[in-house]
């Protein structure tokens, strides 16, 4: 048990010594680097590795009879848990999701040190040292908490009471709600039934079992299947199809949403929000295929007062491209990203 | 003939009173609903003596039906549509619909808290044990009479409000159930009846086979309450997903449809669960508070030991509770993906994330009681030092299944961002991590539970080391696949990863019974460490009792309220538009300060109802006072 605490309290010295080395600037910042794709496990699994590492550092200096006050271990915790969401995780963490996980994180300390009598009793013993002011030093310590506090107050109530130049927060919905239907070049298209004319096996027939098989790979190479090139002069059917998506995506959707497809094409920073990454799990992949091609149907300005709050500014492109070549484009999205189109059967 | 024969005579005749009370209302129906098809139908038009009969097509069941009712009204902005005081009349209609149905809820949910406990106490060999459940069981019943008076007013205040401010609306509603309307009437009639013979029947049914008759009487007081409520969902079932109607909201003769829509069963499951957490959670506040203002040890330990009941048996309640909503969206997203979206992507996405934080609050207040809990018996000691691990674990879970899909942020953050998705947030914010999430949450809720009730004891039987073993295997395989299947789940089509829930709630329901039922056999005749000291548990224990009430009351709310305003700008979705001038949606802010004061109201009124309650006090008789836990040393089958 000793050595295995032993091996936890090094990994959490070492752990948080690259943290603030890193924060600080005095150990490369992509020491330990972050991949995207696979991020969300890496923050939970550094998270549980701190955790770890923090208890057996706590378990070997309790052995050792130094044992660190439990009310100094639940608020240098949390202040871990902020820094480590403030400085570790890149791209920043907008100030809205930092304080929600900022308050569960406070509620989860709460939890711990006042999960049993004992640990309750250790927790607030400084707080009450402190209120009853029985020594000189928690005498002047109470004092000052006596002046700070107050001062904190109205300093945080100044604050937030100056006018600010900052840009006000705009509110908006991710995936606008669509209609039933849509009438694009004439045609009524009812977006629960509708599907993809050209997401067809060789026999003609719509198969998205077939064509699931012949979508690019998802992870980080993103590899095309083998025998399934669209660029390959004999491909036929679907993805042919793909193909002359893709040549439709180049000629008029990559200066946005970019040749990656991942939202940073040429002309995207000129908008905020920047178009829509559609490599990232919350986009197509969340959506019908239906939906997709009313959104590029009708664009930003045609968007319905269901869909509202929103914020796009891209062109409703029934007035640039046929319907064909709205529903020849989302197959090459979805092949070229590896994502499936969402289905309800 | 003797006075026990007498008596149970006039059981069985009380009992047949109940069932014929609960047929009645079905077999009165059954003439207007064979007069139903051929009731006087709009549809039929009469053309120089010929009878024309006007068919239509079910706008859900896409069947073809005679037309038997008018269309629905078209309203304009008018006094005559919308009579109106100088008031919002949807806030108020809201005021009343929400207090009906948090009185409604509470007492349909509370018989059948009776129901089980008086059982308990019937089967249970135990005595002074079986005499605690019993009286615990009357103080239930005896509480849910007086909010049974309550639920009836505001019944009443909320129909009259109806009348009087959405009379049109009221009106095609009430053509469009009219063959049903009077059952759901009649079954109120039965409710009260078979309701008072419960209750005041209960001392006179106490011993043997008069006791299996007034167990019986609850079975029949409880399956009229769940047809009642029901009934009740069916309206708003069709209001969210009409059926039985053409186009033009034109009734076609079929009742059943209309009953039937696609969103009724899910919200008839979804319900029931709800309604039994939250009296769950309502009882539990009332014990926490007789606890917190108890003046002796002998009050304290009964209140403790109430409190604990209330919350076990709401709490596993509230365990299906996400899978039952899980469906229910499934099947909003199934009938409209328009409404899916709105609710979870678009417009009411951020009022989601708040349900999520309030679930999450939920588990977390259960937990913390549980480990709480464990104080209050020698022996736990081994278990709590690993408590901190379970926080971590319910945390992980609780951070990713409140990650918002639609982050508030300002442009600058937006822009530091580098776009709309982010790497981290953008992975948790979809439905796969939150499956993930709240499956980690609920097998953390059980391993706690089965600390909990293993605290006090150390297993006798031989394969103890190898069941413990296997016990944590299982949990560690648990927790891994539910993560394992949540990764995977970014890597399958949608449709599949939706099917993907049921291994992952198939994991966590194998934790909850199979661990449960293993943890019972290892158990049985186990060693005491030290009996449960009912009453020495802290005070922190009790407010989080009231925190889960409190979370449970304002979750009732706030799903309400999504789930009503999800149908937008529409009385009945797609059949019959709302042309008030309140057929907007409302700010966030205002939503949650209006749910804020219905859950205030409430808690005010509910404290009167406890307070009427103890008022009238029965006094327990002196043996049954004898066995209040806490003078004697409770026993182990106490949890």
């Amino acid at each position: 048990m000793k050595a295995l605490m032993s091996v936890g309290a090094l990994i959490g010295v070492v752990g948080l010594l690259m943290l603030i080395g890193m924060i600080f600037g005095v150990i490369p910042s992509n020491t330990v680097r972050l991949v995207e794709g696979y991020m969300p496990m890496q923050v939970l699994s550094e998270l549980a590795i701190f955790v770890a590492g923090f208890a057996g550092l706590s378990y070997l200096l309790n052995s050792m009879g130094v044992a660190f006050p439990r009310f100094w271990q639940g608020i240098l915790f949390w202040v871990f848990i902020q820094t480590y969401l403030k400085f570790r995780i890149y791209p920043p963490i907008p100030f809205s999701v930092r304080a929600m996980y900022g308050t569960v994180s406070f509620v989860a300390v709460f939890m711990w040190v006042s999960a049993n009598e004992e640990d309750w009793k250790k927790f607030r013993q400084p707080i009450l040292n402190v209120l009853d002011a029985n020594t000189g030093f928690h005498k002047a310590l109470r004092t000052m908490y006596l002046i700070l506090l107050p001062l904190l107050i109205g300093g945080f109530s100044f604050l937030s009471m100056k006018p600010s130049v900052d840009e006000p927060i705009e509110l908006r919905t991710v995936h606008p709600a669509p209609p039933a239907s849509t009438k694009v070049h004439g045609k009524t298209y009812t977006l629960q039934t509708s599907q993809n004319p050209y997401r067809v096996n060789p026999e003609g027939k719509y198969d998205q079992e077939y064509s699931n098989k012949l979508i690019v790979e998802q992870s980080m190479g993103r590899l095309m299947a083998p025998n399934a090139n669209p660029w390959d002069d004999k491909a036929q059917g679907y993805l042919k199809y793909v193909r002359e998506g893709g040549e439709i995506f180049f000629q008029n959707c990559h200066f946005c949403h970019g040749d990656n497809l991942n939202g940073r094409g040429l002309h995207a920073f000129a908008f905020n929000p920047i178009p829509a990454n559609f490599t990232d799990p919350g986009t197509i992949a969340q959506l019908q295929e239906t939906f997709i091609f009313w959104r590029v149907a009708k664009g930003g300005i045609g968007l319905p007062t269901e869909g509202f709050p929103w914020a796009s500014v891209m062109p409703p492109w029934e007035q640039h491209l046929t319907t064909d070549e709205i529903w020849k484009v989302i197959l090459f999205e979805y092949w070229h990203t590896g994502y499936y189109p969402r289905t309800w059967d | 003939m003797g006075s026990v024969t007498r008596t149970k005579l006039m059981s069985i005749m009380a009992l047949g009173a109940m069932i014929g009370l609960l047929l009645l209302p079905i077999l009165v129906a059954i003439p207007a609903l064979a007069n139903d098809s051929g009731s006087p139908a709009a549809g039929v038009k009469k053309e120089g003596g010929d009878a024309k009969v006007e068919k239509g097509k079910d706008v859900y069941y896409k069947t073809e039906g005679i037309v038997s009712g008018p269309p629905a009204p078209k309203t304009t902005d008018s006094e005559k549509d919308y009579p109106r005081y100088n008031f919002e009349s949807r806030v108020l209609l809201w005021f009343a619909n929400q207090q009906h149905l948090y009185y409604g809820s509470f007492v349909l949910a509370v018989p059948i808290f009776c129901m089980i406990i008086e059982f308990m106490g019937v089967v249970s060999k135990d005595k002074a044990l079986a005499k605690r459940y019993d009286q615990l069981a009357y103080d239930f019943i005896k509480i849910s009479l007086t909010a049974y008076s309550l639920t009836a007013i505001l019944g009443g205040i909320l129909i009259f409000t109806f009348l009087t401010l959405y009379p049109a609306f009221f009106q095609y509603l009430s053509s469009i159930f009219r063959p049903v309307m009077h059952i759901y009437a009649l079954m109120f009639v039965a409710e009260s009846g078979t309701l008072y013979i419960y209750y005041y029947g209960w001392d006179k049914m106490k011993e043997g086979f008069l006791k299996w008759i007034h167990l019986s009487m609850s079975v029949v007081l409880n399956v009229i309450g769940t047809v009642l409520m029901f009934l009740a969902n069916s309206w708003i079932g069709f209001m969210m997903s009409p059926a039985g109607v053409d186009e033009q909201g034109r009734y076609l003769g079929n009742i059943w449809h209309v009953i039937h829509t696609a969103l009724w069963n899910p919200l008839n499951l979804h319900r029931i669960l709800g309604n039994m957490a939250f009296g769950g959670g309502v009882v539990a506040a009332y014990a926490a508070y007789r606890f917190l203002s108890a003046k002796t040890d002998e009050e304290r330990a009964h209140y403790d030991w109430m409190g604990y009941i209330a919350m076990a048996l709401g709490v596993s309640f509230l365990i299906p509770l996400p899978f039952a909503g899980y469906w229910l969206m499934r099947e909003v997203y199934a009938y409209r993906q328009q409404m899916g979206i709105t609710l979870m992507g678009g417009l009411l996405a951020w009022l989601f994330i708040i349900q999520a934080t309030m679930i999450g609050i939920l588990f977390l207040s259960t937990n913390y009681y549980l480990w709480q809990a464990l104080g209050r018996m020698r022996g736990a000691e081994k278990y709590q030092r690993y408590i901190k691990y379970l926080v971590f674990l319910l945390t992980c879970g609780f951070l990713v299944f409140i990650t918002p899909h639609t982050i508030v942020m300002t442009p600058a953050e937006l822009k530091a961002m580098g776009g709309q998705q982010h790497p981290v947030l953008g992975n948790y914010g979809v439905m796969s991590a939150k499956n993930g999430g709240i499956n980690v949450i609920i097998t953390t809720t059980v391993l706690s539970f089965v600390w909990y009730m293993r605290g006090n004891k150390v297993s006798t039987v031989s394969w103890s080391k190898f069941g413990n073993i296997f016990m944590g295997c299982f949990f560690f395989f648990a927790y891994l696949n539910i993560i394992l299947l949540a990764i995977y789940g970014y890597y399958i089509p949608a449709n599949v990863r939706v099917g993907l829930s049921v291994p992952q709630v198939a994991t966590t329901l194998s934790c909850l019974f199979f661990m449960f039922a293993l943890n019972s056999v290892m158990m049985k005749g186990a060693k005491q460490m030290g009996p449960i000291e009912w009453g020495k548990i802290s005070a922190r224990s009790q407010y989080a009792l009231i925190m889960l009430a409190t979370a449970f009351t304002w979750m009732m709310g706030l799903m309400g309220y999504i789930r009503s305003s999800v149908r937008l700008f529409w009385h009945v979705n797609e059949i019959m538009r709302d042309n008030s001038p309140w057929a907007y949606t409302h700010t966030v802010g205002f939503a949650a300060n209006m749910i804020s004061f219905n859950v205030l109201f409430f808690w005010t009124t509910i404290m009167f109802v406890f307070w009427l309650g103890a008022l009238a006090a029965k006094k327990a008789p002196v043996e049954a006072k004898a066995a209040v836990p806490g003078r004697a040393a409770a026993p182990a089958v106490g949890h």
